[in-house]
């Protein structure tokens, strides 16, 4: 149902455009408007919470900075409405990255709090700022003029309708892509984006500065539908149930958003008719009720989680009948909605009824329309998928000996220190084994290349350029690719939108080239999935590429991380433990695979304890052991070195 | 004692152990010896309950504590100094070795004598002596070692778990430390050992089990282990017979 | 001089409310890596509690205050119950931040039926007139408020280092798994720790009613800026969280008078903005750094 999200966000929308020639009541009219104009707000949001996967509780004030631009435009200017959307969206984006540069730094909790915060001082300097706001009374509009005349109830909603669309086309071919995948990536696992090169704070606050965008485009359309704003409806309530709908609905879907939509702005209308929501409730109860028989009796679920819908919905139904007016009420009940979604309804209505569907793809299996098909990839031989032919791989300083030279590196937690003056040098196109004892500090010295960690001392030098200092994401795209020790895959994205990620760099196109679908932008697409598809092949995914990544067989997984470092095209592949956890004929496996990278020119460093693995491939071997370089030298010379026996076993008494 | 049956267990879809099985009898020092990731750790987790294993049986004194809590199966006598100390860094040598007889000052456990438990800590482990109101997180690794063991024995417990008591530490810390599981040895203390430095493990121990790829590929009393050129194999790859 | 005098002693009262809740929050995320969205709501409830109890029910004030204390416990587990502990069964962040601002929200639409959208004077239980103190005017009340919160604060620290109780909680703050592994359920410390919480901002709440107007919007942005005074205080300092409330506490009655009362809520959520962007994630003790 997911994959056909925005076809089914289309249909609604015919639908709604559709409504004014059957449907005169202006009452009727004014609500649609103001779902659509909701749903705007909430496509934006979506991307914060849906993809990203950030709280946002201040979205609230966006809205209304959006609003209030257009009030203040309208009221001092007497501005267009040409000149006040445009303007709307655009200062309500600056507010967002005046907003986003700090804040997303953090994340969780903070992030909520501050944007929590963001929104309540908001509030109050629209209403403190009398001069330009007119605080608390308000500022009256009139519906926008258009070829000279001013616009009527019906002609404004097909304003908003065709903004709506706009918007819905927007969002959709955003999302679509690399920047959509970018935004998933950084909910999937931060550390793993950055180290693909894509800057989780830069990616958080593009998401962030999107989404003020259009929460500016929906308040501005929303101060010209109400004709009259005032502060106090920006508040803290309000942004709750902007999340209510979210989640209610389906994150990550834009039908999630229109659904979602519809139940904020129809709820309060519903608790306001005390019969209506009788009616409701009742049916609701029994529906829940029966849904729970059922589930029982064909053993879908257990007693323990269903009495909690149960007992709730029924004591909800029988609380109707003995209150004459649910108005009071209406918050405990958002309340209460939050607590079913957040616990039963984790995928919103729309997960719900595409798990009931059985229609396993999601949104995310869907790849971009604009994919090659895999079959039509005839086999592409090694160097070909690793780019061996591009010329952009020729390196500088190719001709340089030494790819990677660590000197006096000192890293150092409180009082420990974890790598003690190890120098290390790596020559281009060897496979050098990192090897050592719990504790040695190999996994330290990987997270120190690649900018995870910075050293306390030290120089680290690649192709002649430093490495300390620099992000992780920098020294990611100036070609160090690694893998993890504990598989860092974006779980929920497919396994050729994986790779699509690590490809991220070959994509230039901003933003409008996007939306717009240039020619530039549809090219660098197929491109990158033609790539993508190659590098799949190489490592045996490529009749897997649709699959979740997380459902893959472990063995798998960590054969897509390998896949993935490789899209960045790196001259330096550093893997962590790849063997891992895998069988032995994946072992054989992995170790053909490792061999033909270093085959197509890529300098391989391989942190391992499987030593057959170690032995067999690597032609220098590195042993640490307390964070210092005890040996170095060929696998053989290593293996009868007695410190190095005695730093793994301990003591002599064992004898060789 | 504590026997392990055809355990595997694992995190999540990595299956780390395959059908391990192993016996501590009573009043025995029993050791599990193996390279890096050859899931030495993964077994004392299942054991303490940190992890619950996929199958397979994990039995004290003939009752399955396979699957429960690990607050559940401190109470019922097993005793873990986990691997990397874990002491309670803002808490002082004095605390952490009360909380180590928490089930005991609870009622889980029988009472006994804490005070002349907590003298007689001090006695086996004199560093700690005289460092009593010391923070924790301030204390050496080595005496940190010292602390995780000593707060395992204030649980008056019928096994003790140690888990790589000797990472991180210098070799004149690890004789010390090697010295104190002897002198428990010698109290009767029943030990399950995992250690990565055969060596010292393998002098202390009676009995010993190979870990090797989550399989246990060598075990015997330990006197026959220290001459056996596989456990060298078992760490450094088959190439020792080049 | 004798008015910034009197403002600061108010603004030292309003802090050390801030510094309480604050403690809350501390107390919570140390043991269980969460925190109750809805602690100003907790506050507001222990207010209403007690000036039920005192107003209608005609009991004595400083009988009030335990009940009240009481009230709080099991408001807060209720909390934990519900709204935390699902969430992190799930291993769902999104889950307790939304649960517990659900649960706030539910709390203080209930308190407004309950007792009215308008705010509600809460009978002094000390004399009304003011005491010279270094020349400047400060109420008695404010004076309890001070004493009081101290006095929680201090108690609290006597239960962490002197019960085995306390340690087991400290234990549980410092390292989770190993506490389960001396055989400490740390599910009942996390239960233990959110009804404290709880316990403390109700407290706070029926310390502050008599000083300020009581109702059910009382709460929300208490609890926003009590956020900012818990990251300056860090994980461990309880001198940090007095000393961040005492400064917010006088930044505001400073603001209030000198600038406008509408602004007076402005410096904390701006210190709050501040503090989270000079010193992200890094005061509440736990390392952002993941091992991979």
């Amino acid at each position: 149902m997911r994959q056909h999200s925005s076809t089914w966000a289309a249909l609604v929308w015919v639908l709604a455009v559709s409504i004014p020639l059957a449907i005169h009541n202006p009452y009727y009219i004014h609500l649609i408007e103001t779902i659509m104009i909701y749903s705007i707000l909430l496509f934006g949001l979506d991307i914060v919470v849906g993809y990203t996967g950030q709280v946002s509780l201040g979205h609230a004030g966006l809205f209304g900075i959006g609003a209030y631009t257009a009030g203040v435009m309208f009221m001092k200017l007497s501005a267009s409405v040409w000149l006040v959307l445009p303007c709307s969206i655009a200062v309500t984006a600056v507010f967002g990255a005046i907003l986003a540069l700090p804040a997303l730094r953090v994340s969780g909790p903070y992030l909520a709090m501050v944007t929590l915060a963001f929104g309540t001082i908001i509030q109050i300097l629209i209403n403190e700022m009398t001069f330009l706001t007119e605080g608390p009374l308000g500022i009256k509009i009139s519906k926008p003029i258009l070829f000279g005349e001013k616009l009527s109830e019906r002609e404004f909603y097909w304003v908003v309708c065709v903004m709506l669309g706009l918007a819905l086309i927007f969002v959709h071919r955003v999302l679509r892509s690399h920047l959509g995948r970018a935004f998933e990536a950084l909910k999937g696992s931060p550390v793993a984006s950055d180290c693909m090169g894509v800057s989780v704070y830069r990616y958080k606050v593009y998401a962030f500065v999107v989404s003020a965008g259009l929460a500016g485009l929906a308040g501005s359309l929303y101060a010209y539908s109400e004709q009259y704003i005032s502060p106090n409806t920006y508040n803290f309530e309000l942004t709750v149930l902007f999340l209510l709908a979210i989640i209610m609905g389906g994150r990550k879907t834009r039908s999630g958003a229109i659904i979602g939509a519809s139940i904020i702005v129809m709820l309060p209308k519903l608790l306001d008719d005390i019969e209506l929501f009788r009616w409701v409730a009742t049916t609701a109860a029994v529906v829940i009720a029966a849904g729970a028989v059922i589930g029982l009796r064909k053993q879908w679920t257990t007693p323990k989680a269903v009495v909690i819908p149960v007992v709730g919905t029924l004591t909800l139904a029988a609380f109707s009948y003995q209150l004459q007016n649910m108005t009071d009420w209406r918050l405990s009940i958002f309340g209460l909605m939050i607590l079913f979604v957040v616990y039963y309804l984790q995928d919103g209505i729309v997960g719900f009824i595409s798990k009931l569907g059985h229609l396993g793809d999601t949104d995310e299996a869907q790849s971009s329309v604009l994919t090659s098909p895999a079959s039509q990839q005839s086999t592409i031989n090694a160097s070909n998928a690793l780019g061996g032919n591009d010329p952009q791989a020729m390196p500088l300083g190719a001709s340089n000996p030494v790819i990677l030279s660590a000197q006096s590196v000192l890293m150092q937690f409180g009082g420990l220190k974890a790598i003690n003056d190890v120098n290390l040098v790596i020559k281009r196109g060897e496979i050098h084994g990192l090897i050592g004892p719990n504790g040695s500090g190999k996994s330290t010295m990987m997270n120190v290349l690649t900018g995870i960690y910075q050293p306390t001392a030290g120089h680290i030098e690649f192709n002649g350029k430093t490495v300390v200092g620099r992000t992780s994401s920098d020294i990611a795209l100036s070609g160090i690719a690694r893998t993890f020790q504990n598989v860092q895959l974006f779980g929920d994205m497919t396994v050729l939108q994986n790779v699509l990620v690590g490809l991220h760099h070959t994509f230039a196109s901003p933003l409008w080239n996007v939306a717009l679908h240039a020619s530039s932008y549809v090219r660098e697409e197929l491109e990158a999935n033609a790539r993508a598809h190659a590098l799949l092949e190489f490592v045996g995914l490529g009749a897997l590429s649709e699959e979740l990544a997380h459902n893959l067989p472990y063995g798998k997984q960590r054969l897509l991380e390998i896949a993935r470092a490789l899209a960045l095209n790196p001259e330096l592949l550093l893997l962590d433990e790849p063997a891992a956890g895998l069988t032995a004929p994946d072992i054989k496996e992995l170790i053909s695979y490792i061999r033909k990278i270093r085959d197509s020119g890529v300098t391989v460093i391989l942190i391992e304890h499987h030593m057959d693995v170690v032995m067999g491939i690597c032609d220098t071997v590195s042993v640490l052991d307390f964070g210092q370089k005890i040996a170095e030298g060929k696998p053989s010379q290593v293996q009868a070195d007695e410190k190095v026996i005695t730093a793994y076993l301990g003591g002599s008494t064992i004898t060789v | 004692m504590l026997k392990i049956h055809q355990l595997e267990a694992g995190y999540g879809k990595v299956h780390v152990l395959h059908s391990i099985s192993l016996h501590v009898p009573k009043g025995q020092v029993v050791t599990l010896i193996g390279s890096n990731g050859a899931g030495k750790t993964t077994t004392m987790r299942s054991i303490c309950g940190m992890i619950k294993p996929s199958s397979g049986e994990i039995t004290l004194n003939g009752r399955a504590i396979h699957g429960m809590e690990s607050n559940q199966i401190a109470k019922l006598g097993i005793a873990h100094s986990p691997e990397g100390r874990r002491v309670f860094a803002t808490m002082s040598v004095m605390d952490n070795l009360l909380l180590g007889a928490f089930p005991r000052l609870t009622g889980a456990r029988p009472k006994g004598d804490v005070n002349a438990d907590l003298e007689k800590a001090m006695e086996l482990f004199p560093r700690l002596k005289e460092r009593r109101q010391q923070l924790a997180g301030t204390l050496s690794g080595g005496e940190q070692q010292m602390l995780a063991m000593a707060r395992a024995v204030m649980l008056n417990p019928d096994v003790i778990l140690l888990d790589e008591p000797s990472m991180g530490l210098a070799p004149i810390l690890v004789e010390e430390v090697f010295k104190i599981i002897a002198r428990l040895k010698q109290e009767g203390m029943t030990m399950l050992l995992v250690e990565q430095f055969a060596a010292a493990a393998l002098n202390v121990a009676d009995y010993g089990y190979v870990l090797e790829n989550g399989r246990i590929s060598v075990h015997g009393p330990a006197q026959q282990l220290k001459n056996d050129p596989a456990v060298v194999a078992s760490y450094l790859g088959g190439a020792s017979s080049h | 001089m004798e008015i910034f005098l009197q403002l600061v002693y108010s603004g030292i009262a309003l802090g050390m409310i801030y510094a309480v809740i604050a403690f809350g929050y501390q107390l919570t995320f140390a043991t269980s890596d969460t925190l109750n969205f809805g602690q100003g709501e907790a506050l507001m409830l222990g207010a209403l509690v007690g000036l039920s109890l005192v107003d209608t029910g005609g009991m004595n004030y400083w009988l009030a205050i335990p009940l009240v204390g009481v009230f709080g416990l099991f408001q807060g587990a209720l909390v934990e119950r519900v709204g935390v502990r699902p969430a992190i069964k799930l291993k769902s962040e999104f889950g307790w931040i939304m649960s517990t601002i659900a649960l706030g929200i539910i709390f203080k639409n209930v308190a407004e039926n309950i007792w009215g959208r308008d705010d509600l004077r809460f009978p002094s239980p000390l004399d009304e007139s003011p005491i010279k103190l270094f020349g400047a005017n400060v109420l008695p009340m404010e004076l309890l408020v001070i004493g009081g919160a101290l006095l929680m604060m201090v108690l609290i620290e006597f239960f962490n280092r002197k019960t085995i109780f306390g340690k087991a909680v400290v234990a549980t703050f410092n390292d989770r798994e190993a506490a389960r592994l001396m055989g400490i359920n740390t599910s009942i410390v996390i239960t233990f720790s959110y009804a404290l919480s709880s316990m403390t901002a109700a407290f706070a709440g029926i310390l502050v009613a008599p000083l300020t107007l009581t109702g059910a919007t009382m709460g929300s942005v208490l609890g926003l800026k009590a956020f900012a005074v818990a990251i300056i205080g860090g994980l461990t300092s309880g001198l940090g969280i007095v000393v961040g409330g005492i400064l917010l506490g006088v930044a505001e009655t400073t603001t209030g008078f000198y600038i406008s009362t509408g602004y007076k809520d402005v410096p904390g959520l701006v210190l709050l903005l501040l503090v989270l962007a000079v010193r992200p994630a890094g005061l509440f003790g736990k390392s952002a750094i993941k091992k991979v």
